[in-house]
């Protein structure tokens, strides 16, 4: 109706004005009727919606676009989550002076998650985010660049709603001196992070410190649910019987790559911690005789990660026959994982309940009896992996992969170089067709192993169709990663494929606490 | 399959299954209230949407019909905008005019999936743009002073990359 008030002169004004918004037909140019809807007519809600999927860098950029733009980009609903370190894609946040302003301009009452970086941990951060923050539930400190910590003195406040804690150590730097002042304020903590520097390659003369005193943290967190302990190398087994010793309502620990860790207080923590499902020791040095005195039979544990430890057949034998219920294993990388292992466990545990099984690099097990076991129980699983292992060839997967209707995630294929090809458009042929719901996949054999023939075109479309909620398809680098990539890329599904090098899978997205044990 | 009525604002009426109409709240929570059933000649009035746009929002509905309700806001820290579906960025190939309306129209119906996919759209139009760029694109007058526009550049300058 509006339109026929204006005269026509304003009609041909306002043409010229909008020749960005013709669009181009085969057939030549033609004019959209409608023209005349601007990004301008969108209402306030919607331009906070579409500015929610930009970055923080990026909101700054519109903010200078014009008045109504500067105004949707400073609301507080942008900046719920802030990440403050550059080198993990945060932003760069030059001087405390800028920080306060924006804590109290900006972030307010909206904020809820913060990462900080080393230099800008003061009291007076903390003090402006005490005050200006009541919602602030998440923080991540990060200390690990630390050659001295501020002083913290004078720190009087601190946030009192914080429900995850994430501290990323120094191996030198003793946080005593801020952790005691801030142990009155963290008694609602919920989720613990505690990362430490862990490296692949360790010196072995450095000297070891306990640069945060766990037995008097774990008396200010009495109701900590989730507690990650990464890399950290002076926790051992005292650590954990402290937790278990005040935090009743423990569900998850993980002491993932703290290689000090025996097991020795393990049957304690079971005693103590009735609630206990998940555990997670990759990486530690466990000791058979301490695992077996655990009371298996009478824990709720339905979650564990023995990856990588030294633990005998005996003691995983005696485990996976008396864990009433266990849905998540994770187990590779041990010798004492055999053919027997895998016997008893079907004979005399209880398998069914199995929902997720990382094998790998189990050298020790063979072809038959993973076969075996996987006609059996393959249909209930979410989530497998048989990696590391070159005796497992395109051939045990071929026959296997037609139970594993309910599978989430995958993970097969060894770097070694091997014998025999993979005959990679069968198996891509035989994943789309059994493997409706399959979400991530990761085949990490070398390239010179992959054969693929001109129909390889043909199985990658066909996994493509039939697997859409396939969002990560993980592949080593070379010919074939091109040719899924290039066949993915058509399809607009950009970043659905990816190399071995930048991207890897794991089971772990399975677990219950997933979403709490993030961290980084 | 029961069928609803929708008028559009130029007076055109669209018979769609309910299944799909529902893709819209308000649509739906309207038809609810009203306990429309199959013998009922109403008709449910779209005063704010056009027949070109309610057409391309049908045809958009019909596709997404049986999908599963979108997952709530979480907080997530940066939400992505690279998954959009091939058949949704086809169906995104249109002029600007024609997607604003779609963004109003799916902001009207309440069409959470709808309005997502298009928001996604014009944010990665807006990515990786300076300031004048993005006024170009969106035909956007620049309302500052010069001496507002100093300011601007010391308040965000902070986050400038080192």
């Amino acid at each position: 109706m509006l339109l026929h008030k204006i005269s026509s002169s304003q009609v041909w004004g306002q043409i010229a004005l909008e020749a960005s918004q013709v669009y181009i037909d085969d057939g030549g140019v033609a004019r959209s009727p409608f023209a005349n809807t601007n990004i301008e007519k969108l209402p306030d809600k919607v331009l906070l919606n579409i500015f929610s999927y930009l970055s923080h860098r990026q909101i700054c950029q519109i903010a200078r676009v014009c008045k109504r733009w500067r105004l949707i980009a400073y609301d507080t609903r942008l900046w719920k989550c802030v990440s403050l370190r550059p080198e993990v894609s945060g932003l760069h946040v030059g001087s405390l002076e800028s920080l306060l302003a924006l804590i109290s301009i900006r972030f307010g009452p909206s904020l809820t998650y913060i990462e900080l970086p080393i230099e800008l941990i003061t009291h007076t951060v903390l003090h402006e985010l005490a005050n200006k923050c009541p919602n602030l539930t998440h923080m991540l400190l990060d200390f690990s660049t630390a050659m001295q910590l501020h002083d913290f003195n004078e720190m009087q406040a601190f946030p009192t709603k914080l429900k995850y804690l994430c501290i990323c150590l120094s191996e030198v730097i003793f946080m005593e001196g801020f952790m005691r002042k801030i142990y009155n304020f963290i008694n609602g903590l919920e989720i613990l992070h505690l990362i430490g520097t862990y490296e692949k390659v360790e010196e072995e003369e450095e000297e070891i410190y306990e640069v945060i005193n766990v037995h008097k943290l774990k008396s200010a967190t009495p109701n900590l649910r989730v507690i990650n302990l990464y890399g950290i190398n002076f926790v051992d087994d005292s650590h954990i019987d402290a937790f278990s010793s005040n935090c009743i309502q423990l569900e998850c620990l993980a002491v993932n790559y703290c290689s000090k860790v025996t097991g020795s207080t393990l049957k304690t923590l079971f005693q103590r911690s009735k609630r206990l499902k998940c555990l997670l020791m990759n990486q530690t040095s466990l000791v058979s005789d301490y695992v077996m005195q655990v009371e298996w039979e009478k824990s709720s544990v339905q979650e564990l990660d023995i990856t990588a430890t030294d633990l005998s057949t005996e003691c995983l034998v005696d485990m996976l026959t008396r864990i009433p219920g266990l849905k998540f294993l994770s187990a590779g990388q041990i010798n004492g994982f055999n053919d027997s292992v895998l016997k008893a466990f079907v004979e005399m545990g209880n398998p069914r309940t199995l929902i997720a099984l990382d094998l790998d690099s189990s050298d020790n097990l063979t072809d038959e009896a993973l076969h075996k076991f996987l006609s059996r129980y393959g249909h209930q699983l979410l989530g497998l992996s048989l990696s590391g292992m070159p005796h497992i060839t395109d051939q045990l997967w071929q026959s296997i992969l037609p139970v594993l209707n309910n599978v989430k995630i995958v993970i097969m294929g060894t770097h070694e170089r091997l014998g025999v090809n993979i005959h990679v458009d069968q198996l891509i042929d035989c994943i789309a067709n059994s493997c409706p719901n399959l979400e991530r996949i990761e085949l990490r054999w070398d390239p010179e192993n992959l054969r693929f023939s001109d129909k390889s075109q043909k199985a990658i479309d066909v996994l493509r169709v039939k697997c859409l909620k396939l969002h990560c398809l993980i592949l080593s680098d070379g010919r074939y990663y091109e040719i899924v990539k290039a066949n993915f890329e058509r399809a607009d599904r950009l970043t659905v494929v990816r190399t071995t090098t930048c991207c890897r899978c794991s089971n772990y997205y399975l677990l219950t606490n997933y979403k709490d044990l993030i961290f980084n | 399959m029961p069928k609803i009525r929708l008028q559009s604002c130029d007076n055109d009426i669209f018979e769609v299954d309910y299944d799909v109409a529902k893709c819209s709240t308000t649509i739906k929570t309207m038809v609810d209230d009203l306990g429309l059933d199959d013998n009922d000649d109403e008709i449910v009035p779209l005063p704010n949407v056009n027949s070109a746009i309610l057409r391309k929002v049908i045809q958009w509905a019909t596709q997404h019909k049986d999908d599963p309700p979108p997952p709530e806001d979480e907080d997530n820290r940066e939400k992505r905008t690279d998954d959009i579906s091939s058949w949704d960025s086809d169906f995104l190939k249109v002029d600007q005019g024609t997607l604003f309306e779609l963004i109003l129209a799916a902001n009207y119906l309440d069409i959470k999936g709808l309005l997502d996919v298009t928001c996604k759209t014009v944010a990665n139009m807006i990515k990786g743009k300076t300031p004048e760029e993005i006024r170009k694109t969106f035909n956007i007058k620049n309302d500052f002073t010069t001496e507002e526009e100093e300011q601007i550049r010391r308040e965000n300058e902070w986050c400038e990359d080192k």
